[in-house]
């Protein structure tokens, strides 16, 4: 293989992964954001979506329905879960809301390994998904850049809600002034659980799309957890453009650590999230902020 | 909070009859129960409930999370581990010397870095330097075996003055060793909590910036504070490898560490005994449920949401809450 077809290969191959880890990240961040709890249980919700985006499609849904149903599943668990769990501890500590959702993480595990069991899943692809497509010289998988596709639609998508319509103006307005929206008259519970279930579409979305980029195991979730802690401590808690950079970041350094098949690489990212965390709290751009 | 406080500074005489009570029952144990089983259990919910104790220092005493403390545990179990096999195979005092010795000088940079913090930072930085520690045990396969895990660590005789007491590979003997040292670090920590120490601990939980305005160096008692609890945290560490022999990464990791802060949470914070208590019943519910169920997460899960949510200061508030019912 030629030198640039190695290049292409390794940068989209960080692409994709920095997608899947933005997406899961972008869900965790909005969530902490809003209602100022870090979701630990935002990575078995990752998982439910897999696991829901294989169930669909074993059933015979089109992979590209199930992408648009499994998630908005989620967005109900992810209601309830706000409704029945969350809203009592949320005037507490935050040490009872870590270690509340982290209860549910387990609870939530616990469920998918009652309900699939623990073998690993695969999630069935259209036929045209599964050839490869020639670009400069390597060929490149068609569904890994359906995945692509996928997440940048998502986050144009995404950056559209949050900019150009009023209920998007209305949760970015309360992670910034809470106590000011409302004032204004509108209805903070709806806020919260609104946040809530949007981050539970970015993660289900995030879970159908990584179905076919890695096997679907009932402890694929804590991998991401951790991952995508990282990916909102580089870029700044409940900073958006921050956690962009940083998820590219790491999906690069990601990748280039499979490629060498150092062990290394990993270390350095932990290393650079504690230097940030305790030099740089507002993350790389200095938009993140910690209460 | 502050009548809290001061209920628990005093120390009633009936508190010291039922530490000996409870001390003399766990003494008396591994001779009544011979079931080697049962005396490997509690043996892991002592050195677990030391593990406990010692992040209770820094959470329920300090008011700093941290959600990997396990992986100090498992440092001092690395050290002691390499320890035994490469420098002396016999020599066990020695070797959790070197084991805390080991822990302490690698937790001092770590919370160097880690005071400048507080709240959900401090709590995300025990974080990236535990997975940190995790990484490299799991990925060093020359040293630490990697995956796989520290196998092979000899068990040497425990000798007190030049007398033999036994072998540390005797469950029996292991118990009560254990016993010994969870006993003399209870008391130890005891002692510290009850200072004037404890006091600007304390402080410095309720509120940082007040305790600051009267002259307390905040810094550096987190330091202080975080410095003890890793130390702790590596004593048990070297009676964890000397009880089981092996250790390997999951030990370390961060969904083991969550488990320790349960453990806590099960207990109650901000008391000494309450940890180890929740140490007990955790392991317990663990091994119990595991043998029952496959699906014990399940349970375990909702155990802890139902906790917070109904019984938020674990069972140490289940006593205050009954003693205040009785009174009314």
């Amino acid at each position: 293989m030629s030198f640039t077809a190695i290049a292409v290969d390794i940068i989209l191959n960080s692409l994709v992964l920095g997608g899947v880890l933005l997406i899961v990240a972008i869900g965790l961040n909005i969530i902490y954001g809003l209602s100022r709890v870090m979701n630990l249980a935002h990575g078995s919700l990752y998982a439910l979506g897999a696991y829901a985006g294989f169930t669909l499609v074993a059933s015979g849904l089109n992979y590209f329905a199930a992408l648009l149903v499994a998630p908005l599943l989620i967005a109900v668990v992810g209601l309830i879960i706000e409704r029945v769990i969350i809203v009592p501890v949320r005037k507490r500590s935050i040490v009872y809301t870590l270690i509340l959702t982290y209860g549910l993480m387990f609870f939530l595990d616990g469920l998918i390994k009652y309900f699939w069991g623990n073998e690993p899943r695969f999630i069935e692809l259209p036929q045209f998904m599964r050839q490869t497509l020639p670009i400069a010289g390597t060929h490149y998988p068609v569904f890994r850049l359906v995945t692509l596709l996928t997440t940048a639609v998502a986050m144009i998508g995404l950056m559209l809600f949050l900019g150009k319509t009023k209920l998007g103006i209305i949760l970015r307005a309360a992670s910034s002034i809470p106590e000011m929206v409302s004032c204004m008259g509108i209805n903070m519970t709806f806020v919260h659980a609104g946040a809530f279930a949007l981050g539970c579409v970015l993660a289900g979305i995030a879970g159908v799309i990584s179905g076919p980029l890695y096997t679907i195991d009932p402890i694929m979730g804590h991998e991401m957890l951790i991952s995508s802690f990282v990916v909102i401590v580089i870029g700044g808690l409940g900073s958006l453009r921050g956690a962009v950079l940083a998820a590219f970041l790491i999906g690069l350094v990601q990748t280039l650590a499979e490629f060498f098949v150092t062990d290394l690489a990993m270390v350095i990212v932990y290393m650079m999230m504690a230097l940030i965390l305790a030099f740089m709290p507002r993350g790389l751009l200095g938009e993140g902020r910690f209460e | 909070m502050s009548e809290m406080v001061t209920k628990r500074r005093s120390t009633h005489p009936m508190k010291i009859v039922a530490l000996l009570i409870v001390v003399t029952c766990l003494t008396l144990f591994p001779f009544v129960v011979t079931n080697r089983f049962y005396i490997s259990l509690v043996n892991e919910m002592l050195i677990y409930g030391l593990l406990a104790m010692s992040l209770d220092v820094l959470l329920g005493y300090t008011g700093l999370l941290s959600f990997m403390h396990n992986a100090y545990l498992g440092l001092g179990a690395y050290v002691v581990g390499l320890f035994l096999i490469h420098v002396a195979p016999s020599s066990l005092w020695l070797a959790l010397l070197a084991g805390v010795v080991v822990t302490s000088v690698i937790a001092l940079p770590v919370g160097w870095v880690q005071v400048r913090t507080g709240g959900l930072a401090f709590a995300l930085l025990t974080l990236a330097f535990g997975m940190m520690f995790y990484t490299i045990v799991w990925k060093w396969y020359s040293l630490t075996g990697g995956d796989d895990g520290l196998m092979g660590v000899p068990h040497p005789d425990i000798q007190v003055l030049g007398i033999t007491l036994g072998s540390s590979g005797n469950p029996t003997t292991m118990y009560l060793l254990s016993l010994c040292i969870v006993f003399i670090c209870f008391l130890l920590t005891w002692r510290i909590i009850h200072s004037p120490f404890g006091a600007v601990l304390e402080a410095i939980r309720e509120n940082e910036e007040r305790a600051s305005f009267v002259g307390i160096n905040v810094r550096r008692y987190k330091l202080y504070g975080w410095m003890y609890a890793c130390m702790l945290a590596g004593v048990s560490g070297g009676l964890f490898i000397l009880y089981r022999g092996y250790i390997g990464p999951t030990t370390m990791s961060a969904f083991a560490g969550a488990g320790v802060l349960m453990m806590v949470l099960v207990g109650g914070m901000g008391s000494l005994w309450g940890p180890i208590v929740g140490a007990g019943i955790f392991i317990f519910m663990q091994d119990y449920i595991s043998t029952m169920t496959e699906h014990w997460e399940l349970f375990v899960g909702l155990v802890v949401i139902m906790l917070v949510l109904f019984l938020p200061r674990g069972f140490i508030g289940l006593g205050d809450y009954l003693t205040r019912f009785r009174k009314e």
